[in-house]
């Protein structure tokens, strides 16, 4: 059983997009999508005939499965319901996040294989988005590490320790604008729209279409409920279960996706209460997130927790 | 059983490092009404650390008598007639640094790894005096780098109060509290000079059309 | 006996090899490449042979009076052999195809096989007289070949690298005098055994001067200013060459010196070398970054990845110094499995970028494109290259990378708290080198092989030769087998990793690596089945949902404005625009736009856009120092005066001075 908790995450994000879509549309006064709608949109995507452009090569077509299986392995990695999966032998949290960044680097290599402007606008965006992100995240989960003294996410999790410590807390707010960015919300990017100004990884998707946009987009879903799981992962691991039996999966699971919801409701919020900011306004937000990841490790450093 | 609930959920250390965020963020912020809103976040939690360190240390009502004074002089007065002199200014409400936000904002990160790096060892306090006095030397630091590198006056007068909080603060680590008497001369002493400097910051604003201590340097001899 | 044997066949080979290049015929020029070969594989298997028996040490011969030369190898010398010997395997193959047309052939394969064996020559020198003439001649062998073409560029590319790699020799000089004067040895073994006795200021000073001397060969940041300008300007097999290795024996020369004759130093050594390393990294790679000449990217890259290697034995040392020798075996291990993947990978890259110049006769990527179409094998081994150099899964980069992390991680663990901080911190700034470096590949990558050709230039190209091919092919193969096998790799490091630090490191199996003090585990093969599993699981699935799936073929989507033209695409300029933004106090860059109408304002004729940044290093350390020398000079000049009495004036105050002061 315990073998199989990753088929969660590939089951489960696009009810979990839906579900933030549909939280964000009550707080804006609308009626918004039902919350299953993205597995009718996925599929219907999969049955349609595809146009593909001739200027592109093969690493077009290897794209999608690429990006697509690299979330999947990164998903076998982490621990969802129990932390004695067996696949986290594999890799660590560093290994997790240079895994999602072979995806992110065949996304941006596919934007400017269809030799478009918006393709190379978007991939450009994306990798100045990603220089930003990278350290900020590595130190906010570098704090965590430190205090553990390992790398390995299922040992993270088992420590179950500091969740009360203010260094842990200032590394979490970090965390939660780093993955704001690395799943492309507001206040960092638009998921919604499809204008130039204001997409960084529609771009990179704008030429795909049928079922390699399907994947692209399922990826992306992955990415964030992944990012989620790993943040609840390394920051509140209250209530994740530490063996394989039935019942202690069983009751992991419920609190799983009440953190989930959790973290729908905190990005929905977040999402509805800001506006988009201009792409050289980024610097500042990313750098003051830099700066609160600094001070939680000079923070751990000096109290000891 | 406060005491236990306060103890496993380190308020204590929550509320200082909260404190050390405020004189941190003091360098973000684009705008003079943010200023004085974040030194309200700084005194306000300044007198909740008195007020919960003094029912955990418990016996000593005179900290309950601090923490009231602390908030009604640092935490209602002085940011109420802060307010009043910035709504006078009338002009530009922007800070005017002379070196850019991300600058200074990692100019006061490595203010603050120094001092944790300086003072980790021979410290003759320990535990909880400890890190509050670490963060308190922090406060007093990057309240003077604050008074440095802003134009507006107003900003020093800022950076001025913020490292009065980190004296006060660090004065408090040591000794859990001065004497009453002397708190409340000292807290007199800073609503005077609050009042006298705002009082010059508008007069200067008037004498000059800004309060840009810059042209202060026209009074040569 | 049997090591002996391979290394004199494998010297035999390259002697051989340069002697054929002289005689007049043709198509001895390709024997001597297969020779250069042949004799790289011998001294492959002697280097494996040094890595897994005892150190060897041949018997010195001496070549006058006072002075002998001294051949010794240990598991650091093998170590490093074998990584030269792979790349000049690789390098030699390819240039059978790639020299096929060029002018100076028989010269260039002279200097080939010499400037090889004068490389390993330095690594199994035994002494200090054998290490600085073969260091020497190196360095002068190198010199030809950078400026081989003979054009004006490379002229004066040769002048600046002779300048500074000498400015090196300088110091490693020096600091060799400074040994030798006061352990009173020659050779490397006596040293060792005699360093301890050493006086700590000393001993520091000896630190920094081979800091410096190796540091100016290696290029790190600020003596880093004669790898741009060489590495392009010399034919791209040899940039390979000297990309790959022959900045590596700067790194050879820094743990032979640092790690090995000095022992274990003082805590700030490692301190110095990791902020140097960081420095390094992220300068390396902004720079490279605004590059649009593909092999000055590639060479800035260089400086970027010895900035790396340094992180890992910048936090070996800090380790040894506080005697926690198994984590400093972590981080050294981490360090050399780093430079034997750099070597892979940098060789593969510059070997690509041959193949594309030599293909599309320009340099400049602004004028490609579309190559992937026309060039698919060298796009698909440049490919490669670039995913190896950006540390993904599963090549080896990512391996090197995973454990430089670990190891700057466990610096926590160290006791003074200036560690404490500056190891983190090392850990995002490689976080912030390794996006930078992706960003930088994702450009190199795309804006030449991806999309529509840019120019004439990229239009009617033919793919590169086989040989070519097949040496590009060789370093791939290997770039893929380091990183889904490291247990192989860390068993070749291991005696060396002993050697310095008395631990035997790690002890992994062959697809896993393990750090028992972290508990953190990673198999870079398990994740490559896993995405392949997957991948074959996912067209099933696709299959069941959606049928076999129509695609048809059209434009790309263009707005409905008529057809796209090449130049609507993204460039290399514009691809780096917002990095040039975020980072501009570093960039200092400069714009111009000028605007040209045929009625103003509506009607624009022409756009010029013209844009640079500051060449920060150049403009305000070596010009000043060059000036600085050049008045200094002028001034001395004036002793010169041309006239024969005051010449013999000279002289005899001389004879007076020396009269008084040696009685």
């Amino acid at each position: 059983m315990e073998y199989l908790q990753f088929i969660i995450i590939l089951l489960f994000s696009p009810l979990i997009q839906g579900m933030i879509k549909k939280i964000k549309a009550r707080m804006q006064g609308r009626v918004g999508p039902g919350i299953f709608q993205t597995y009718y949109d996925l599929i219907r995507l999969m049955r349609k005939e595809m146009v593909i452009s001739d200027v592109t090569s093969w690493i077009f077509k290897a794209t999608p499965y690429i990006v697509f299986t690299s979330t999947i392995a990164a998903a076998m990695i982490t621990p969802v319901l129990t932390t004695k999966g067996p696949f986290g032998i594999m890799g660590d949290v560093i290994a997790l996040i240079y895994i999602l960044a072979t995806g992110r680097f065949f996304m941006a290599l596919a934007g400017l294989d269809a030799g478009t402007a918006f393709g190379g606008e978007g991939s450009s965006r994306e990798m100045a988005v990603a220089i930003l992100v990278e350290p900020m995240m590595m130190l906010s989960i570098f704090t965590a590490a430190i205090s553990v003294g390992s790398t390995n996410i299922a040992r993270i999790a088992e420590a179950q320790n500091m969740v009360y410590s203010p260094s842990h807390l200032l590394a979490l707010s970090a965390f939660v604008v780093a993955i704001i960015a690395e799943t492309g919300r507001i206040p960092v990017d638009n998921p919604d729209t499809h204008l130039e100004l204001t997409m960084i990884h529609e771009g990179m998707l704008l030429e795909y279409s049928g079922r390699y946009l399907a994947l692209m987009e399922w990826a992306h879903y992955m990415k964030q409920m992944l990012l989620f799981t790993l943040g609840m992962d390394i920051f509140f691991p209250v209530g994740i279960h530490q063996g394989t039996t039935f019942a202690g999966l069983g009751i992991s699971c419920v609190i799983y996706f009440l953190k989930m919801g959790f973290m729908a409701v905190l990005m929905a919020a977040i999402e509805s209460t800001r506006a988009k900011l201009r792409f050289f306004q980024l610097p500042s937000l990313l750098g003051g997130a830099f700066v609160l990841a600094c001070l939680s490790l000079l923070t751990y450093i000096m109290m000891g927790r | 059983m406060m005491k236990n609930w306060i103890q496993a959920f380190s308020v204590v250390d929550f509320i200082s490092v909260g404190i050390l965020l405020t004189a941190v963020a003091m360098n973000a912020v684009k705008r003079l009404e943010s200023c004085v809103k974040i030194y309200t976040l700084n005194s306000w939690l300044l007198a909740s650390l008195i007020a919960v360190v003094a029912l955990m240390v418990g016996g000593e009502p005179h900290l309950y008598a601090a923490a009231a004074a602390t908030l009604l002089g640092k935490g209602i007065l002085i940011p109420m007639f802060l307010r009043r002199v910035v709504r006078q200014m009338k002009v530009t409400h922007d800070v005017e640094p002379y070196i850019s936000n991300a600058l200074s904002l990692a100019i006061s990160g490595t203010l603050v790894a120094v001092v944790y790096a300086s003072l980790r060892e021979g410290i003759f306090v320990s535990g909880f005096s400890k890190n509050v006095l670490q963060i308190s030397i922090a406060v007093i630091l990057i309240g003077l780098f604050v008074m440095i590198t802003r134009r507006k006056a107003l900003t020093q007068v800022i950076g001025l109060l913020f490292m009065e909080n980190g004296l006060f603060l660090a004065g408090f680590s040591l000794t859990y509290g001065m004497p009453v008497i002397i708190e409340l001369g000292v807290l007199f002493d800073m609503l005077m000079g609050v009042i006298i400097l705002g009082i010059f910051a508008v007069q200067i604003k008037r004498a000059f059309a800004s309060s840009n201590l810059d042209n202060l340097t026209i009074l040569k001899g | 006996m049997y090591p002996e044997k391979f290394l004199s066949i494998g010297v035999l080979c390259f002697l051989l090899g340069s002697v054929v290049c002289l005689l007049p015929l043709q198509r001895t020029k390709t024997y001597s490449f297969i020779l250069s070969a042949a004799g790289a594989l011998n001294f492959a298997v002697f280097g494996l042979f040094l890595c897994f028996g005892l150190p060897l040490t041949l018997s010195p011969l001496p070549i006058s009076s006072v002075f002998e030369l001294l051949f010794s190898g240990d598991g650091i010398s093998g170590f490093f052999v074998i990584i030269i010997s792979l790349v000049a395997f690789s390098v030699s193959l390819f240039s059978m195809g790639y020299t096929r047309e060029m002018n100076h052939r028989g010269l260039m394969g002279f200097l080939f096989n010499g400037f090889i064996l004068t490389m390993y020559a330095v690594l199994i020198s035994g002494n200090i007289i054998t290490f600085l003439i073969s260091w020497e001649t190196m360095s002068v062998v190198s010199y030809f070949l950078v400026t081989l073409d003979r054009g004006e560029e490379s002229s004066k590319a040769g002048l600046v690298y002779a300048i500074m790699t000498h400015i090196g020799t300088a110091f490693i000089v020096a600091a060799f005098l400074v040994l030798y004067r006061y352990t009173g040895h020659m050779d490397f073994a006596g040293i060792k055994g005699a360093s301890m006795q050493l006086p700590t200021g000393i001993r520091s000073a000896v630190f920094l001067l081979f800091l410096t001397g190796f540091g100016t060969k290696a290029g790190i940041i600020p003596l880093h200013t004669w790898l741009p300008m060489a590495h392009p300007a010399a034919p791209s097999n040899i940039s390979s060459l000297m990309s790959g290795v022959m900045i590596k024996t700067g790194i050879y020369g820094m743990v032979r010196v640092n790690m090995d004759l000095l022992g274990q130093g003082a805590e700030w050594w490692g301190i110095t070398l990791i902020v140097i390393g960081a420095v390094s990294s992220i300068l390396g790679v902004l720079y490279a970054l605004m590059e649009h000449d593909m092999k000055r990217l590639l060479a800035y890259h260089s400086v970027e990845n010895i900035g790396i290697i340094l992180l890992g034995m910048g936090a070996s040392m800090m380790f040894m110094s506080n005697g926690l020798y198994s984590l400093a075996a972590i981080a050294l291990t981490a360090g050399l499995y780093h430079t034997l993947n750099h070597a892979v990978f940098k060789g593969l890259l510059f070997l690509g970028a041959g193949s594309v110049v030599h293909g599309t006769h320009t340099k400049n990527m602004e004028d490609m494109g579309g190559l992937i179409k026309t060039m698919p094998y060298t796009g698909f081994f440049f490919l490669v290259g670039s995913v190896s150099i950006c540390a993904l899964p599963p090549f080896n980069g990512f391996v090197s990378e995973w454990l430089t992390f670990q190891s700057l991680l466990l610096g926590f663990e160290s006791p003074s708290v200036i560690s404490k901080i500056i190891s983190p911190l090392g850990g995002a700034a490689l976080a912030l080198t390794g996006a930078l470096a992706a960003s930088c590949f994702v450009k190199a990558f795309g804006i030449s092989f991806l999309g529509m050709p840019r120019s004439h230039h990229a239009e009617n190209v033919k793919e590169s030769s086989p040989s070519m091919l097949v040496g590009m092919a060789v370093l791939a193969l290997f770039c893929l087998l380091f990183g889904l096998f490291p247990g192989m790799v860390i068993a070749i490091i291991a005696p060396a990793v002993f050697s310095l630090t008395g631990v035997p490191g790690m002890s992994p199996g062959i697809t896993l690596i393990s750090i028992s003090e972290t508990a953190a585990s990673l198999s870079p093969a398990g994740i490559l089945i896993a995405i392949a599993v997957m991948s074959v699981a996912t067209v099933a699935f696709l299959f069941s949902v959606g049928g076999r799936g129509k695609s048809r073929y059209g434009d790309s989507w263009d707005c409905g404005m008529p057809s796209l033209t090449p130049r609507m695409q993204y460039t290399a300029t514009a691809f780096t625009k917002p990095i040039r933004m975020i980072f501009k106090r570093i960039y200092l860059p400069k714009r111009e736009l000028s605007v040209s109408y045929l009625l103003k304002p509506f009607f624009v004729k022409s756009i010029t856009y013209s844009g640079e940044i500051t060449p920060f290093f150049e403009r305000y350390l070596y010009e000043p120092g060059t000036r600085l020398i050049h008045g200094i000079a002028g001034k001395v000049r004036l002793l010169q005066s041309g006239s024969l009495h005051l010449y013999l004036g000279y002289i005899l105050v001389t004879l007076i001075v020396l009269l008084i002061f040696g009685s």
